[in-house]
């Protein structure tokens, strides 16, 4: 316990804290018996020497947090904490403390520090749309992301990339310094894909020409996004080999283990979904994976895949973040699994989007643009496929069959909606219709096919 | 109107770098003689009207002596001027009159090839021993250079057409009446630098080069690009650099970028190539409503040397050229442009830049401001600036070289020929016709297109950033907005920010490192707020852009 480098007064603002954050766990504030400071250190000290960075470390119910505070002397004005309230801890009689990656000087000295001396910029940036780290982008050329929620041992998202990177994948940002402290990967630095866009930005933008434009066939639409989403399906296809490679590929033991799992998975998921009723569609799906038999070898996969993952470059397509879903258990997230795991979580994210843009629109254009939403997650998907299918040297990860490729992405696709549902109910419940609809379409057999 | 006696762009060898072009094929711009066709002497009466629109040089397409099967890119004397389009004299007072207003004037040069009915070619073709029977590329099989692609797949089936008389195939890349000229052979590379020099001569400043890549041909290659071509177009660089300092080398190269660059040699061939891949990606990203198919072909742009240029454009006397796009891609542009099957050909589509965008002013306007910020030198088609359409039915190249729209008058003012006397109909539709579009009642509205034109190319008069500043995107997380700046070395930056989208957008741009300066909007100087060290918010109308000085307060 390092605690004496934390000023008296502060561990108490802890708990409120973490409570306003979005990327803290829990719903509510915790209690201030709950939270227990771990370690605490003054990183560095700049300005007239008045201005401090701590690193604070804390166990909150036995999941750990890293915590970067900045102390200023109270009166100094800080015109970049206006509108960031949330970021306030508070003041004691001295200094007032708030989140130090606001505080572009001590985020330039983050910096420094998180890679050796090696690297400086002249301007920060914060990234505004973030849920579970806080991220920080340099001189537009370099990007820092800070790991808030800290799991045991190193963190997927840095494991995966560098190696993927090593392995000379290019559709990584390449990897420039991690900074590791007691056990811990705290924060990652990455080359920053300047004139990036998410691959759901630009969904939505070829979902509204379409919706406002209209033709009946999106083909036809000026922003037809389906070389995109094909170029995603090669870049996927190229992802899992390299991944493959990297850390290998369990012939069998997915068939034992993985697969039955994600059967019941399923099973209580449509149990939850659908209430009492157990209706008989249900039941034949359950025959029906069950039948498949085999299910095909596992890798390490992406885990949360979908288009927010995704970046659009001048040099084409970036995936990022391989935290996997942050609702599951890390354990769970770095077991080897099937490559149609990622493969249907784009699919889902095609109807997520196609879905969104709908929710858009008026009630009353509803049955003319329904139709067009449909008839867009069909050729996006369809497009995506032909170009993740297509990738030479795919087929040796996938099931053989055409019957049991069709029942393990029907599952994966299932059980992927099923999660979503959960979340949504929790946490969005106006977008709970969208992965209904889905569910509901798998179940009834009316869903769009794999193609493949 | 009145007549400024400097140059533009004074006395810089440079000149071209900051320069407009303006294509202007002599046939169907003004006739001066009443004979139906355009003519040279009809440039020159129209030279009031260039200089008021701001453009620095006037590039003609091909005027000499020619059977005008390929709109005279068939020449069949260099040395002389069609007789349709006048004499050796008027092409001198057009040199002058342009000089004594500040504007330039390049000319087209075909190098690659002569039609067949040049005396060279109708002398090489009698038999293996005469004075010029090297002068052409024969063959006594028509199976040499396998690798060589065909470039007019809709009209030509091999590279090869035997000559009967002479009893042997003869090689070219364009049509067969078009014979490739054998530049293995000094005389022929020896006499075709005399015709350079003729030109420059008499004064003009310059040339735009026909088709470059194909000079040589060697066993095994595609016969693109060569080593030895690169050599041959060097030595015409160090010649006009000695004997014609200021005058300009612009290549037609229509090639992938990086295959480009090498025209530029190492500032020591070509002063500019045209960028042609840019120009389907502009249309593509509107579009799409993103910038990827643009910001992607600016990024695999590679730099070129100090004082050269690139030469960009919207539209030209060619088809829209696909040759530079994936398959896939050209499939879209096809379907998205050329919905009618009669608007495509060979790899590209034959419209013009008004009808191609539905006649939405906005697309319009919003193309030309990117044509007029992104790195190059600008070049306008006649007519593109009032919005002159096309007429499909014409066939072959016909339908984007209508006559000029000057007036609602009879022949649309172009020429007070015959009706039936004229080189091609003049447009006649409500839409694009003459008595709809033209230049005299746009010169009375000043809320015209034309209008709009003579002020967006004031403005970038005063910029030399545009022509000549460093160019750097910046990241807009709204992929429909495209935002970029210019930053000149005497400190002049210019912001650049459009709209591809049908839509109004929303952008949030990362500009800290312009914190403290204010934006001042380019065409009415309204100051916009400072720049703070929060991304810079901006608001954009659909199709709408913003050029924005950023200025110290």
């Amino acid at each position: 316990m390092t605690t004496d480098k934390l000023p008296d007064g502060v561990s108490e603002m802890v708990p409120a804290y973490l409570g306003r954050q979005r990327w803290y766990g829990g719903t509510d504030a915790p209690g201030p018996d709950q939270v227990s400071v771990t370690a605490a250190d003054e990183l560095a000290v700049s300005g007239e020497g008045d201005h401090r960075l701590l690193w604070v470390l804390v166990d909150v119910g036995g999941a750990d947090y890293q915590l970067l505070i900045a102390e200023r002397p109270n009166g100094e004005p800080a015109e970049f904490l206006h509108g960031h309230d949330a970021a306030v801890l508070g003041s004691t009689d001295r200094a007032y403390y708030y989140d130090a990656t606001l505080d572009s000087e001590l985020a330039r000295v983050l910096l420094d520090l998180v890679t050796d001396g090696v690297e400086q910029a002249e301007r920060v940036r914060p990234v505004t749309v973030e849920q579970s780290n806080t991220s920080l982008v340099f001189d537009d050329r370099l990007i820092m992301k800070v790991f808030r929620r800290l799991p045991e041992g190193p963190n997927p998202d840095v494991e995966v990339t560098e190696a993927l990177a090593a392995a000379g994948f290019a559709h990584v940002a390449s990897p420039v310094s991690t900074w590791r402290r007691d056990g811990h990967d705290l924060a990652f630095v990455q080359r920053y894909l300047a004139g990036g866009t998410e691959g759901w930005a630009l969904a939505l933008t070829s979902l509204r020409d379409l919706y406002a434009s209209g033709p009946d066939d999106p083909a036809e639409a000026g922003g037809d996004f389906a070389a995109e989403a094909e170029r995603l399906g090669v870049m996927t296809a190229e992802m899992h080999l390299v991944m493959a490679d990297a850390f290998g590929v369990d012939g069998t033991g997915f068939r034992s283990v993985g697969w039955p799992r994600v059967i019941s998975s399923i099973e209580q998921g449509v149990r939850k979904a659908v209430g009492a009723a157990w209706p008989g569609s249900a039941a034949a799906l359950i025959e029906r994976l069950r039948a498949v038999d085999d299910p095909g070898p596992a890798i390490r996969v992406h885990a949360d895949y979908h288009l927010g993952q995704v970046m659009r470059t001048d040099e084409g397509w970036y995936v990022l973040d391989f935290e996997g879903e942050p609702a599951r258990p890390l354990g769970e997230r770095l077991t080897p699994s099937s490559c149609f795991k990622d493969v249907t979580g784009m699919l889902r994210s095609f109807q997520y989007a196609a879905h969104f843009v709908l929710l858009e629109r008026e009630q009353h254009e509803f049955d003319r643009v329904g139709k067009l939403a449909e008839a867009w997650e069909v050729r996006n998907r369809e497009a995506f496929l032909s170009g993740y299918m297509g990738t030479p040297g795919i087929d040796t990860l996938l099931p053989v069959g055409s019957e049991n490729r069709a029942g393990v992405s029907l599952a994966f696709e299932l059980d992927k909606a099923l999660y979503e549902l959960t979340y949504e109910q929790a946490y969005r419940p106006d977008w709970a219709i969208i992965p209904e609809t889905a569910i509901d379409r798998l179940l009834s057999g009316s869903a769009p096919g794999f193609g493949g | 109107m009145a007549v400024t006696p400097v140059r533009s762009n004074g006395d810089d060898p440079h000149w071209f770098r900051r320069s407009v072009f303006y294509e202007i094929l002599v046939r169907g711009f003004y006739d001066a003689n009443d004979d139906g066709t355009g003519d040279i002497a009809g440039i020159t009466a129209k030279l009031d009207y260039l200089q008021w629109l701001g453009i620095d040089c006037i590039w003609l397409l091909p005027f000499y002596h020619s059977p005008l099967r390929d709109g005279g890119y068939d020449i069949s004397d260099f040395f002389t001027i069609l007789p349709e389009y006048g004499t050796l004299a008027d092409a001198v007072e057009l040199v002058e009159q342009a000089h004594k207003r500040g504007m330039r004037v390049v000319a087209d040069l075909v190098m690659n090839h002569t039609s067949d009915q040049h005396p060279w070619f109708q002398e090489s073709r009698q038999n293996r021993t005469n004075p010029k029977a090297d002068w052409y590329v024969w063959s006594d099989d028509d199976q040499r250079w396998p690798e060589a692609r065909l470039i007019f797949i809709d009209a030509e089936k091999s590279n090869w057409t035997y000559d009967s008389l002479r009893g042997q195939y003869y090689w070219h890349r364009f049509f067969s009446y078009q014979p490739d000229l054998n530049y293995d052979n000094p005389e022929v590379s020896d006499t075709m630098l005399d015709v350079v020099r003729f030109w420059l001569d008499i004064g003009l400043d310059g040339f735009r080069l026909d088709a470059v890549p194909y000079l040589f041909e060697r066993d095994g290659t595609d016969g693109e690009n060569l080593a030895e071509t690169h050599e041959y177009l060097k030595r015409i660089r160090k010649e006009v650099d000695f004997a014609f300092p200021g005058k300009v080398l612009l290549a037609e190269a229509n090639q992938w970028p990086e295959d480009v660059v090498d025209y530029f040699g190492s500032g020591d061939e070509c002063h500019m190539c045209f960028h042609f891949p840019v120009m389907p990606r502009m249309f593509m990203s509107v579009r799409r409503e993103q910038r990827y198919p643009v910001t992607e072909i600016l990024a695999r742009t590679p730099s070129i040397p100090e004082g050269c240029q690139w030469g960009i454009f919207l539209r030209n006397h060619d088809e829209l050229t696909l040759e530079m796009v994936t398959d896939e891609e050209r499939d879209y542009m096809y379907s998205e442009y050329a919905k009618d099957p009669r608007m495509k050909r060979n790899l590209g589509i034959g419209r013009r830049l008004a009808p191609l965008v539905e006649n939405d002013r906005r697309i319009g306007e919003l193309l030309h401001a990117l044509l007029f910020s992104f790195p190059g030198s600008p070049v306008l088609y006649y007519g593109d600036e009032i919005g002159m359409g096309d007429n499909i039915y014409l066939g072959d190249r016909d339908s984007v070289r209508t006559p000029m729209q000057w007036s609602p008058d009879r022949n649309a003012g172009f020429s007070r020929a015959d009706f039936a006397q004229l080189y091609l109909p003049p447009l006649m539709d409500p839409v694009y016709g003459y008595q709809a579009s033209n230049v005299e009642a746009e010169l009375r509205n000043t809320s015209s297109l034309l209008h709009w034109m003579k002020r967006m190319l004031e403005v970038r008069k005063q910029h030399p950033v545009f022509g000549t500043g460093r160019f750097e995107v910046i990241s807009a997380e709204n992929p429909s907005v495209l935002a970029y700046v210019r930053t000149g070395n005497d400190g002049d930056i210019v912001l650049c920010v459009c709209n591809l989208s049908r839509f109004a957008q929303p952008a949030e741009l990362p500009l800290q490192q312009y914190e403290g300066k204010t934006p001042i909007e380019l065409l009415g100087r309204v100051p916009f707020p400072r720049i703070g060290e929060l991304p810079y918010f901006v608001t954009l109308a659909p199709y709408g852009f913003y050029w924005f000085q950023l200025v110290e307060p």
